[in-house]
């Protein structure tokens, strides 16, 4: 894989990039009367911000080139718009599908008296990373739960995702607490241990937001 | 519920990884966040891939559905969207291999771009530029427009580019100059 490849070469002197320069050549590129070849000048303005060299500034073959690309991304721009009600509707039709085929996970021991009452993991799981979730500064990621021996018993365990405002171990002992009083008293479940494993850290800013298309070169 | 404020925070607040793990666990909300996070830019996607917004709907319906049930399987080495992504090119590919050959151009009047895109506020030339457009896309060969789309439609980088499509970022940087090329040529009378 050419992953080091980046497609932000390092500047190089201007006027020292001939059309030859380029370490793999595009057999079929294009060279423009100036001399430059057509892939790099499109290479150049893909970057950000785009490389601005005195030669494709004045060139007017290269300035061609760039406007005949800016045509296409303005044109490309039209090709985005998505209609919301038909987005809702393939988000429902998804997820009636996603629903009717609920993985439940095994079936758990509720701490009733004639120990007859049984919960899905998928739903004891949903509760108790809930209450993970009320520890400002944790969130909760896996939650597996077994049966723990012949009894009601049932043995906990999550991954969690931390903030570092706090030493670990005590933001772990409060999601265990938080996660020991809901499986009690919400779901009525014998909850032995709840082993915690911190996965990542919590960063307080919001979740990225969803690509957005680059700025085109032009304007 | 004993600390903190009582009251969970919204799953929407939470990131792509927590989500897929919790819906790898069997958590069908958690997943629901996912689709309504990313189903607008995979519509868009596969709109562009196909040609369609009724093939385009069904392949991104299939790529979440097959999504729900690898998750188990998925180990989250690749961002949830990039492996979202990938599912949906993946389908878009094998809806399009097994579809008819299109018609001669000429047979056909005007091209269902109207209906996969259309954005009412465009001006009539805007409208038969998206047009010319979406035929052209139509025509170039499938991993030169799933390159050209996921570039200049999603604006993504090489390297993620790269890795939806299976290949290495040199091959995308052919695909995008050879799509971009044709594609050109075919928008110049519209210029």
């Amino acid at each position: 894989m050419a992953l080091d490849d980046s497609h932000a070469r390092p500047p190089g002197p201007p006027g020292a990039e001939g059309p030859g320069e380029r370490e793999r050549p595009l057999t079929d590129d294009e060279v423009l009367a100036c001399g430059r070849s057509l892939s790099q000048v499109w290479e150049e303005a893909q970057e950000t911000p785009p490389t601005a060299d005195p030669h494709t500034l004045s060139c007017s073959r290269c300035g061609e080139a760039l406007a005949a690309l800016a045509a296409l991304r303005a044109a490309a721009r039209t090709l985005r718009a998505v209609d919301p009600p038909r987005l809702r509707a393939l988000a429902d039709r998804v997820m009636k599908t996603v629903r009717s085929e609920a993985r439940f996970g095994r079936l758990l021991p509720l701490a009733d008296p004639d120990q007859n009452l049984r919960i899905t993991e998928s739903a004891a799981a949903k509760a108790l990373r809930q209450a993970a979730d009320t520890i400002p500064g944790a969130r909760a990621g896996a939650c597996r739960l077994a049966p723990a021996g012949q009894g009601p018993g049932v043995g906990v365990t999550m991954t969690l995702v931390a903030a570092l405002d706090l030493p670990l171990p005590e933001r772990a002992d409060r999601v265990r607490h938080s996660v020991l009083s809901a499986a009690g008293r919400a779901l009525g479940m014998a909850v032995t241990t709840v082993d915690i494993t911190v996965v990542d850290v919590l960063t307080p800013s919001p979740p990225p937001p969803l690509a957005q298309p680059r700025p085109s070169s032009e304007g | 519920m004993t600390e903190g404020t009582g009251v969970p925070p919204p799953l929407c607040d939470l990131p792509d990884r927590l989500l897929a793990v919790r819906a790898a666990d069997g958590d069908e909300d958690s997943f629901a966040v996912l689709v309504r996070r990313h189903s607008r830019p995979l519509l868009a996607l596969a709109s562009c891939m196909l040609g369609s917004v009724q093939d385009a709907e069904d392949a991104v319906q299939d790529a979440f559905v097959s999504a729900w049930r690898r998750l188990p399987e998925y180990h989250h080495r690749a961002e949830f969207r990039t492996w979202m992504y990938r599912i949906t090119v993946n389908r878009c590919l094998t809806l399009r291999s097994r579809r008819p050959p299109p018609l001669p151009l000429d047979a056909v009047p005007e091209p269902a771009a109207g209906d996969a895109w259309s954005a009412p506020e465009l001006t009539a030339e805007q409208a038969a530029a998206a047009a010319a457009l979406a035929r052209a896309l139509g025509e170039l060969e499938a991993g030169q427009r799933a390159c050209w789309v996921l570039c200049e439609v999603r604006g993504l980088p090489y390297k993620e580019i790269a890795e939806m499509t299976h290949t290495n970022e040199q091959t995308v940087r052919g695909r995008l100059y050879r799509a971009r090329r044709s594609l050109q040529e075919a928008m110049t009378p519209w210029r």
